[in-house]
């Protein structure tokens, strides 16, 4: 009783502070206005938004919060008494509700001496302080922040407590439904190999339709998600498939932009290379790139290597942006007209061209990434990944193989960075900051790594997914943050998980049935 | 392979890699010395300007010394990157940075009627207070972080805590832009450490400054560094910690509770990277949300030029990579843009020739 009552009260504590920093970093206001805008009521510029969808916003975070004291570890059985339950949700509740009071009397007091807390907290505006207190004064809406805590914390558990009784219930219907479908249907769809192709056909088909369909917008959205694909598939080569952890992947991307950028581009060469010549040369001299940086240091293991690649990222765009090559790459400027593609002396211009041209590059990509994977190569890489040492042991080149992942997977970033100058007639340092590095691998990560399905996954829901939630904008990274840790916690495989090491690592085959006793020590006494 | 507990001779290496590593070696440094004696003899610097340069590397150092600690203490337990580090110093440079302001904002009329801000009346108070938030919120946050994002992965492959930690570094260098905003805040220090301000030493004709706010920092982290190697090599504590780090299993058959020592060096790496916070703000002026990415890897760099897990030797390589970065552009004779580049090409030069660093800590094949 005592344990579970201090669980409820450290679980109110986490719910008490996460909330409060969603207020200080001006989150909640930007949920309310989203929650908003799905109901179809989108808030002004310069309004703020209901505060119905504040309250909707919150109510949910406090169901949460009671959901989660009402049944915990420590029960074996499920059957916990109701009062129980809405005894803890109410300790959790009201633990919130007093982090939520103390946070409105302190920023409301402030703000009421009209003190500008933006030039400390560069979220917290006057108009936004008044918004998470309803326009009443400190005390009035933080007291009702308070209430609104502990009552929805006490909901939360008693809907918790419906969950649980009918929680098998469901668990059964749902289990019959699987049974029934696979008998019926599902099971002779799944192992008919002309779904597969016809599956293949439709998005193919859709490939190439939709982006006469969509304008000039989605086009450019989907150009940036593809290009993240094709340096996710290359990453994911590196980590997913090899095991290295690579941090300064953008390097291989900067070298592909600016490879083909200088062959291309008017200034500072005039060299005004065709497309395609220049695209091979950018491929070409990432991959070279990949294999020069590799000697050196792929000896390293593990996080040495990490930080060694993120230097090299480092170094690769400090000497991009320097005076010292200044009239080589035109420094901080960066380099501009570079050339689009022509095929047959047509001139590729519209988004749509270009989108096709990026699919295309895809398509291509998931190819070799997916015949590569399941090549001799990739069994090496496989057993590099799992332990190196012992890849060594069993005869593995492990150093050959690993320069080979680095040299794959620099090609696979110079394509994306020689599409993405070609597509953008521009391409500047600060297109190859480290985040790009962090990006593709959070991408690689959160979809799963070593699976290609996961990687287009991946790319789909970091990149594709914030381009249409543009209010989220600036918490993008954030979220990426603690993406990366909570995968790691919960979910260290990915959203999307690959097959291969399940099967070989994780179910090892039955033992044998053989006699492993010492046949005989001594000569058969 | 060769191991890396090979004894290093001067014969020549029987197998390709290492003839590799020793003829890259031997380029390498006939570069160097080509490019040094190249600059020297043109000579455009007097000892004056290199004094200054070496004494403000000697202060940088101090401060990513400090910070290496952090890294060379973490790893030496837990083999593991603790790359939000740089983070839990740029937490400890904002928590300095509201004390100065709260001083600063409240105006004292002392007897005489002359009105200052409380900042200048009480400014050795302020400066402690200073670094005791800035510290004890920087050791929260290490402690925090040990708990949230790496105690559940304990015992996981090696990548998965190192990606966590990546998470986490991503994590709070933007809690920190949407908490403080992307600009820059200016540290406001009390009359006594005004910047730019100090001692003349008289070299030749001209002469070095050595301002108050440098010699403080310097002496602060070098006090900090005596403290911490006591506490490591003659409290109890220090003791656990050194027993946890040589084998945790065996450590935890003879009593030590480990997990609480592992939080417990946390929150000491926390302390000090709060320390270089506070000294960064005070000595350089400029803090934002970014201020800890930069020394972070750099302290990284000096932890394993040292040999990390080697507390000295953190010491010794903060001081030294400090130095090299500052007098380094100069002898090179090249940009000072580049100096990170510097730092870097160090990071990776270390690590391929001598992964164990200048005092050598043996890392064992287990440990790398």
């Amino acid at each position: 009783m005592k344990t579970s009552l201090q669980n409820s009260v450290r679980n109110g504590v986490v719910f008490g502070v996460v909330i409060v920093f969603l207020a200080l970093i001006g989150f909640l206001v930007i949920a309310a206005s989203l929650l908003q805008k799905m109901v179809g009521n989108p808030v002004g510029l310069t309004s703020m938004p209901s505060a119905a969808s504040l309250l909707v916003f919150l109510g949910f975070l406090h169901l949460w919060n009671g959901w989660r004291v009402s049944h915990n570890k420590e029960d074996i059985d499920t059957n916990v008494p109701l009062k129980t339950r809405i005894l803890r949700g109410l300790t959790a509740g009201v633990t919130t509700g007093l982090f939520l009071l103390v946070y409105a009397l302190v920023v409301g007091t402030i703000n009421e001496r009209g003190v500008d807390m933006r030039v400390y907290l560069s979220m917290l505006s006057s108009q936004s302080i008044d918004f998470f207190l309803f326009n009443q004064s400190p005390l009035v809406g933080g007291l009702i922040q308070f209430g609104f805590s502990a009552a929805a914390a006490v909901v939360g558990a008693v809907l918790a407590k419906f969950a649980d009784s009918g929680k098998d219930k469901v668990k059964s219907i749902q289990k019959a439904a699987v049974a029934w479908s696979d008998k019926s249907w599902l099971g002779k769809v799944k192992t008919n190999p002309y779904v597969s192709y016809v599956l293949i056909g439709v998005v193919l088909l859709l490939l190439v339709l939709v982006p006469r369909q969509w304008g000039a917008y989605w086009n450019y959205i989907m150009g940036t998600v593809g290009i993240y694909v094709l340096l996710g598939l290359g990453l994911n080569i590196i980590v997913g498939l090899s095991g290295q952890l690579v941090l300064g992947y953008v390097a291989f991307f900067a070298i592909g932009a600016y490879s083909f950028a200088l062959v291309t581009a008017p200034d500072p060469h005039n060299l005004q290379f065709n497309f395609w010549i220049a695209l091979v040369i950018a491929v070409l001299v990432s991959a070279l790139s990949g294999v020069l940086i590799g000697l050196p240091i792929l000896r390293l293991r593990g996080d040495y290597l990490a930080i060694v690649t993120l230097g090299f990222g480092e170094i690769i765009r400090i000497l991009l942006k320097s005076d010292w090559l200044k009239d080589f790459t035109l420094g901080p400027r960066g380099l501009r007209n570079i050339a689009g593609p022509t095929l047959f002396g047509r001139e590729f211009i519209g988004d749509i061209d270009f989108m096709y041209l990026i699919i295309l590059a895809v398509l291509l990509a998931l190819f070799i990434a997916r015949r590569v994977q399941d090549s001799t190569v990739g069994r090496a890489w496989l057993a590099i990944s799992q332990d190196e040492t012992v890849a060594q042991a069993t005869g593995v080149d492990t150093y050959k193989y690993k320069l080979l992942a680095l040299a794959i997977g620099a090609a696979f970033a110079g394509l994306g960075g020689a599409l993405f100058a070609s597509r953008n007639q521009f391409t500047g340092p600060e297109d190859h900051v480290l985040m790009v590095s962090i990006n593709v691998l959070c991408l690689v990560i959160v979809g799963g790594m070593g699976s290609i399905p996961g990687v287009v996954l991946g790319a789909f829901a970091l990149k594709g997914l914030p381009e249409i939630l543009r209010e989220l904008e600036s918490y993008r990274l954030l979220v990426f943050g603690a993406l990366l840790v909570v995968m790691m916690i919960l979910r260290p495989e990915g959203l999307w998980p690959a097959k291969r090491p399940n099967l070989e690592v994780k179910q090892p085959p039955p033992e044998p049935e053989t006699d492993t006793r010492p046949a005989a020590i001594g000569g058969g006494s | 392979m060769e191991g890396t507990k090979r004894k290093r001779s001067l014969t020549l290496p029987q197998n390709k890699s290492g003839l590799f590593r020793l003829i890259a070696a031997v380029v390498v440094f006939a570069l160097l010395f080509w490019r040094v004696g190249a600059v020297a003899t043109v000579s455009q610097f007097g000892a004056d300007t290199w004094l200054r340069l070496a004494v403000s590397g000697l202060i940088l150092g101090g401060m990513y010394a400090l910070i290496a600690i952090g890294y060379t203490l973490v790893y030496g337990i837990l083999f593991m990157i603790n790359f939000a580090h740089g983070e839990v110093m740029m937490i400890g440079a904002f928590g300095g940075y509201f004390v100065f302001e709260a001083f600063n904002a409240i105006p004292v009329t002392s007897a005489d009627g002359t009105t200052l801000s409380l900042l200048n009346s009480y400014p050795i108070l302020a400066v402690f207070l200073a670094f005791l938030v800035g510290m004890s919120i920087a050791a929260l946050a290490g402690f925090l972080l040990e708990k949230i994002a790496y105690r559940p992965l304990r015992g996981a492959p090696r990548l998965v805590p190192l990606i966590s930690a990546i998470g986490a570094s991503i994590f709070l260098q933007n809690a920190g832009q949407l908490l403080f905003g992307p600009q820059r805040r200016e540290y406001i220090n009390p009359d006594l450490l005004t910047r730019g301000t100090g001692w003349e030493i008289p070299i030749g004709e001209s002469s070095v400054m050595l301002t108050y706010t440098g010699v403080f920092s310097l002496v602060l982290s070098a006090i900090l560094m005596i403290g911490l190697f006591v506490l490591v090599q003659r409290t109890k504590l220090g003791k656990a910690m050194r027993a946890v780090a040589q084998d945790k299993s065996t450590a935890a058959l003879m009593g030590v509770d480990v997990d609480k020592v592992i939080s417990q060096t946390f929150v000491i790496s926390g302390l000090l990277a709060g320390a270089a916070g506070v000294m960064w703000g005070i000595h350089n002026q400029l803090i934002n949300y970014f201020t800890g990415f930069l020394p972070g890897i750099k302290a990284f760099t000096a932890a394993v030029l040292g040999g990390i897990g080697n507390i000295p030797g953190a010491m010794i390589g903060g001081l030294f990579l400090g130095i090299v970065e500052s007098v380094g552009p100069a002898a090179l004779g090249i940009d000072f843009q580049l100096k990170d580049v510097i730092a870097f090409s160090i990071l990776i030069l270390v690590l391929i020739f001598r992964p164990s660093g200048i005092l050598g800590e043996a890392l064992a094949e287990e440990k790398v």
